[in-house]
């Protein structure tokens, strides 16, 4: 018996998955997050699931350790080796202030002081011709500085390296050879696209990062194959695809966003089972939500991420999921300003102190305090009952948020905790309002796939707000992260600026320039993964001659101008209404998407399955628009077979989450056991 | 609304958020379907609602910030004026860029469209939807002006759209008067769609919550936004602040401009009174009583009394503006504007370092506050045109609790990027030999100004220089003990070694081989330098922000053989 098996380790709990592909058996499990060992929590979960390392053939890890590094400040001691003239570009950065009327504003400091900065002679111009040739010489000089300053790693990086990355190369070469035991890392080796801040600033972030990660990864393997694991080892890539240890090591800023990563695959997965052309993924946690947008089954890769956020932080360029993130989850304070304002987040209790209702000594009335005194959580249930919920805690907090604005009461109490729960769901509607404006799309034509801790419990109310008629609720939603990386595929993203009217002149280079790039990622998925097989999705990167904005079009076959162009069309058409068919494009990047499949679970055997049971119970819950309290029933999630269906207002719970169906709304269990929710257009709040 | 309706608040917080969240996506949607950079990279807009007297409700989060002070709410008023409610019909769009109402550059066009209560169309007014867009190109001089006449097309409050259906005669004199008639176009597509598209929006909104409900929270948004702004107002010592200060030139002449103003905190109320400020000038630097001083009064008001509330009508209620006529930031319609914020920087700090004494935790040290445009032109050896806009970004103050920031660029911009020199090396004929922080440059204090910038341009083919940096006799002051910042310049060295000024250059001929270095200026310093804490001059020093010799002569400090720095 072996399984694949998958760990998502988050802030508060390690999420383990394990599915035997044989018998077609399934097992979920959690465990605290045991900071300091993360190994410690993972063997818990494999203890608790029943299974031990050498039942597993494969492990996929998602993991925050990247972002949690950047954020925390807790990374190497770096320095960067770059041009003469240019060492002050990583402190510069783009001289723009994101917050226009902060007097006081001031963007993150730079992760290399300027003292760790150092330059050497060369220059490389625009077209990747040698202006400067580059001292080698002054290397050995450089190294034996570096080792009196005792850094662990160095980013070399050196002004148009992107058109000719010679000597960046040669001096990354060399300063390995002097410095042995020293992580180095050259932006060339990380970006191929052109803007020597981005780029500076990728190298820099993978200097400081590189070390942890590799020491993190290699003791993970190592402490594995000590208990007999003798499988392979495989982390989450921002990308959406699986990387290899050796890859990882290599290029560790490539898991900045390993962890939320696994519910987007997830839900991609989905969609293309079950036939969903559009969806939005939906993830609400304890101090946030995310959405993305899934079309056509595929997920919107960026080349760009901004760690810390655009507003303070500093940007890498490695494929990232298009991922848009708010400030409102199940811990989020509600408050009042001076005037009396109400305000849900951006400001979260967290897991620690937590909400009131948690009894951790959170004074704070939150949203998960509002959801428990409506009558929407069940105090005795909350993470399978092992967390006993204070309901007269969350009362009375709500109630002391509610008296400065004359809501008195009873009644009082629970029309503020439902407005509560309403500005939460428009603040969380406009995020996903913004991504989909952001792509041309209309929110009504999707699908909304709902998933993490609190997602279920608010998917109705927010597709309401959206108007999205179909909510749908995947098995194992709190585990659902996990999940996903066991669906997820080997997959390696390149990219190269390259700059030339889309013409037949042009092609054969476009072609060439494809072709260096396709050998690389299959030799590397060769090497790396044993594939076979490996497909190819190929996008170009072009606007009209001289203008600034660009599109990403797909262009499967180089050859076949007349498609490429007219995807540029199409696009053009849907993004500014109208396209010019008489005037040049001009291509700007090229990007590849190269993939292996691996071996996926049957979806159909992922739900966990119970008896029939005793049917439902009920109890009563608050709605705003019905101005009081209805009675639900209350549904145990196993006990629901495909093609079951039933009105609201309902609540179906399950370990890790529950999901709630409005008064006007009709559910039904899907194919694969996934809730649906056929959303009324009727409002549930105010 | 005279039979006062209740509203519960927290009806009114979701109606409140319903409105910024349709502005903010009307935002997201400009920036998208935008064609010219001036949308999308330097965020030269703005998406407001006005109610129907044309007052602003709300706006959108972002953009640029002398777009705040109501531009939108302006060109509607003038619409109300001159067509009435009446002949403003459902399916109208109105575009105005006339000096005598906004009173910049003619660039910056508003466009709004009415909306009414039911979204067939039907029902009373109920506001308008509005944006203000920087158009690429309305035809004007390239160089400098002497009136406003030889600046481009003026359009005073003409529909573009009537009834839905759009005028294709106006759509012609557009389209005939740019030098760029497909960006120009493809932009004001962008601009009709977003006017539309917030139209309906808003229109939903009002339904849902119905008539009274709407206007009522409107009505209350305006209100608690002026106590809000009363409150923080209130809690400062009443008093008269003044400060003055000087340009260099208004680009024509060699004179100093003078800026001084004078602000009077009086209980809940705050007046700027412009009344010293330089008369209007010959240069192409002035603005209208609108665009100009109200503009520049309510940006420095937002940045110091008010930067969390969102910009409405009701937040600028207690802020009062004297300011006679014919000065420059109250130039007739008919003077040269085509350089109208250079002096917004300056005016914005002065009435920041005038408050000091009263706001001593919101103040900042000056900030290098020039434009410092930076722009090479010519023709390439092929034939083909070249046009480079760079900028100078500067040194900001220094505040209560830390030192100063940037490189950014000046206040009266916001989040505008920096180009890449990668890109600007492909597009343009030179090579960039050095861009690092100016050690020295940011102002002493016990937090130090902020660093300029030096950047050495290789020119590698003949070309034509263009340069507007000012502020080099009276550069960034410090605040409450803190000292002034070092000034920007720029030179041309030829390959002689010879040293040319060229601090305004009007298309000054470059030869290849020639260096030209950009420095630009620091932040002013906050707090005596006898207060720096030692461990920070120590950083300074070994980060090479500050040099040795000048920490000795500005912080008074000692040095030791090992580099270790203690105060006598």
């Amino acid at each position: 018996m072996s399984y694949a098996v998958a760990v998502d380790i988050g802030g508060t709990f390690t999420d383990l998955v394990g599915y035997d592909h044989v018998n077609r058996r399934v097992v979920y499990t959690k465990s605290a997050t045991t900071y300091g060992d993360f190994v410690a929590g993972i063997l818990d979960c494999f203890a608790k699931a029943g299974l031990t390392p050498e039942q597993a053939n494969s492990l996929n890890h998602g993991t925050t350790l990247v972002i949690n590094a950047f954020i925390q400040r807790r990374g190497a001691k770096a320095a960067l080796v770059t041009t003469k003239g240019f060492r002050d570009l990583l402190e510069i950065a783009r001289a723009n202030r994101p917050d226009p009327f902060d007097l006081h504003y001031r963007r993150d400091e730079p992760l290399i002081p300027r003292s760790l900065r150092l330059e050497v002679a060369e220059r490389i111009d625009t077209n990747g011709a040698v202006v400067e040739p580059l001292d080698v010489e002054a290397l050995e000089e450089i190294a034996a500085q570096l080792r009196r300053l005792e850094v662990e790693s160095v980013a070399v990086f050196f002004m148009n390296s992107f058109a000719n990355p010679a000597h960046e190369e040669l001096a990354a070469a060399r300063l390995r050879e002097l410095l042995p035991d020293v992580y180095i890392t050259h932006s060339t080796d990380l970006t191929r696209e052109w803007y020597e801040y981005e780029r500076t600033s990728t190298a820099a972030a993978n200097a400081y990062v590189g070390p942890q990660v590799a020491r993190y990864v290699r003791q993970l393997e190592t402490d594995m194959k000590d208990r007999g694991f003798s499988g392979s080892l495989f982390m989450m890539g921002s990308n959406g695809g699986l990387l290899s240890v050796e890859r990882t090591c290599r290029q560790p800023v490539a898991l900045v966003e390993s962890g939320p990563i696994g519910g987007c695959i997830g839900a991609g997965a989905y969609a293309e089972a079950l036939g969903f052309k559009n969806l939005v993924a939906f993830d609400m946690g304890g101090t946030t939500a995310k959405c993305a947008l899934v079309e056509n089954g595929r997920f919107n890769v960026e080349s760009i991420y901004y760690a810390g956020g655009y507003v303070q932080g500093f940007p890498i360029k490695s494929p990232v999921i298009d991922i848009v993130e708010v400030g409102s989850g199940g811990g989020s304070v509600a408050w009042l300003d001076p005037l009396n304002r109400l305000h849900v987040g951006p400001r979260s209790a967290g897991s620690t102190p937590g909400p009131v209702c948690y009894g951790r000594g959170g004074v704070e009335a939150t949203v998960t305090d509002a959801n428990l005194v409506l009558g929407r959580l069940n105090a005795d249930r909350f993470l399978g009952g092992e967390l006993k919920l204070d309901t007269e805690g969350a009362r009375r907090a709500i109630a002391a948020l509610a008296e400065p604005l004359g809501y008195a009461g009873e009644s009082g109490m629970l029309r503020m905790a439902d407005g509560v729960l309403s500005l939460a769901t428009i603040i969380m509607a406009g995020a996903i309002r913004q991504v989909s404006v952001e792509h041309g799309l209309d929110p009504r034509d999707f699908v909304l796939f709902s998933y993490g801790g609190g997602g279920p419990l608010h998917a109705a109310a927010l597709a309401r707000e959206l108007s999205i008629p179909v909510v749908v609720i995947p098995p194992a939603p709190g585990n659902f992260s996990a999940v996903g990386m066991l669906l997820a595929d080997a997959r390696i993203d390149l990219s190269t600026t390259f700059t030339g009217v889309l013409s037949e002149g042009v092609m054969a280079a476009v072609q060439s320039a494809f072709g260096k790039m396709e050998s690389e990622a299959a030799a590397s998925l060769q090497k790396e993964f044993g594939a076979q097989e490996v497909f190819f999705e190929r996008y170009v990167e072009m606007r009209y001659l001289g203008q600034r904005h660009n599109i990403k079009v797909p262009a499967m076959d180089v050859g076949d101008l007349a498609a490429i162009r007219s995807a540029f069309e199409h696009d053009y058409k849907r993004r500014y209404g109208h396209a010019d068919a008489k005037n040049p494009a001009e291509l700007q990047a090229l990007h590849l998407t190269a993939l292996a499949r691996q071996r996926r679970p049957d979806l159909a055997s992922l739900p966990q399955i119970g008896g029939p049971g005793d049917g439902p119970s009920s109890r009563r819950i608050y709605f705003g628009d019905a101005n009081g309290f209805l009675n639900a029933d209350v549904y145990e999630r196993s006990a629901l077979a495909p093609g079951f269906c039933a009105n609201g207002p309902a609540v179906i719970e399950e370990y890790g989450s529950t999901t709630l169906v409005g008064p006007h709304d009709r559910f039904e269990i899907g194919p694969l056991r996934e809730i649906r929710i056929h959303c009324s257009t009727k409002r549930e709040t105010i | 609304m005279t039979d006062a309706t209740t509203i519960d608040p927290i009806t009114l917080e979701v109606i409140r958020y319903g409105l910024i969240s349709a502005t903010n996506q009307i935002d997201a949607n400009i920036k998208r379907t935008a064609f010219s950079p001036y949308i999308y990279e330097y965020n030269d807009f703005a998406v407001g609602l006005t109610d129907m007297d044309g007052r602003l409700v709300a706006q959108c989060t972002g953009g640029m910030p002398p777009f705040v002070a109501d531009s939108v709410g302006t060109a509607v008023r003038d619409g109300l004026l001159i067509y009435g409610r009446d002949r403003l019909h459902y399916g109208d769009v109105v575009v105005c860029n006339h000096a005598a109402v906004q009173g910049q550059h003619l660039n910056n066009t508003v466009m709004y469209t009415p909306i009414v209560a039911n979204p067939d169309g039907s029902g009373p007014l109920i506001g308008f939807f509005a944006i203000n867009v920087h158009w690429i190109d309305i035809g004007g001089t390239m160089t400098h002006s002497n009136d406003i006449f030889m600046e481009g097309l003026q359009l005073r409050s003409v529909k573009m759209w009537s009834k839905g259906e759009p005028i294709e005669e106006v759509y012609r004199i557009i389209e005939n008067n740019t030098r760029l008639p497909a960006e120009l176009m493809g932009d004001i597509q962008a601009q009709l769609a977003g006017c539309f598209l917030g139209r309906d929006l808003v229109a939903a909104l009002a339904q849902r919550y119905g008539l009274p409900t709407f206007h009522e929270a409107v009505r209350l948004i305006l209100d608690q936004a002026e106590a809000a702004a009363r409150a923080h107002i209130l809690a400062l010592p009443d008093g008269v602040y003044e400060h003055e200060t000087w340009l260099d030139n208004d680009g024509e002449g060699d004179e100093p401009v003078p800026i001084k103003v004078r602000v009077v905190i009086e209980g809940d109320e705050m007046t700027v009174d412009y009344t010293g400020i330089a008369d209007q000038a010959k240069g192409s630097i002035n603005s209208g009583y609108h665009g100009g001083g109200l503009t520049t009064a309510r940006v420095a008001f937002r940045y110091l009394v008010a930067p969390d509330e969102p910009a409405n009508e009701g937040l600028f209620r207690p802020l009062k503006l004297i300011l006679p006529q014919g000065k420059i930031l109250s130039a007739d319609p008919t003077a040269p504007m085509a350089n109208y914020p250079m002096p917004f920087p300056t005016v914005i700090d002065a009435v920041i370092k005038a408050l000091e004494k009263a706001l001593p935790e919101r103040v900042t040290g000056g900030h290098f506050a020039t434009h410092s445009g930076f722009r090479l032109y010519g023709r390439r050896a092929d034939g083909r045109i070249f046009n480079g806009h760079d900028s100078g970004h500067g040194g900001w103050g220094a505040c209560a609790t830390h030192d100063g920031a940037g490189p950014f660029r000046t206040m009266a911009h916001g989040d505008t990027r920096l180009i890449p020199l990668e890109l600007q090396e492909r597009l343009l004929p030179f090579r960039i030999e050095s861009f690092s922080l100016r050690p020295d440059s940011g102002g002493p204090g016990k937090f130090r100004g902020g660093m300029g910038f030096e950047k050495r341009y290789r020119i590698l083919e003949p070309c034509l220089l263009h340069t507007n940096l000012d502020r080099t006799n009276h550069p960034a002051w410090g605040v409450l003990g803190g000292k002034e910042a070092r000034p920007g310049s720029v030179f041309v060295e030829k390959p002689n070694g010879v040293r040319i000024p060229m601090n305004k250059a009007r298309g000054d001929m470059l030869d290849a081989g020639d260096l030209v270095i950009l420095e630009t200026g620091g932040g002013g310093g906050y707090g005596p330098p006898e207060a720096r804490d030692l461990a920070l001059i120590q950083r300074d020093v070994d980060e090479g922000y500050v040099s040795l010799a000048a920490a000795k002569q500005d912080y008074s400090v000692l040095s030791d053989e090992g580099g270790r720095l203690t105060r006598p």
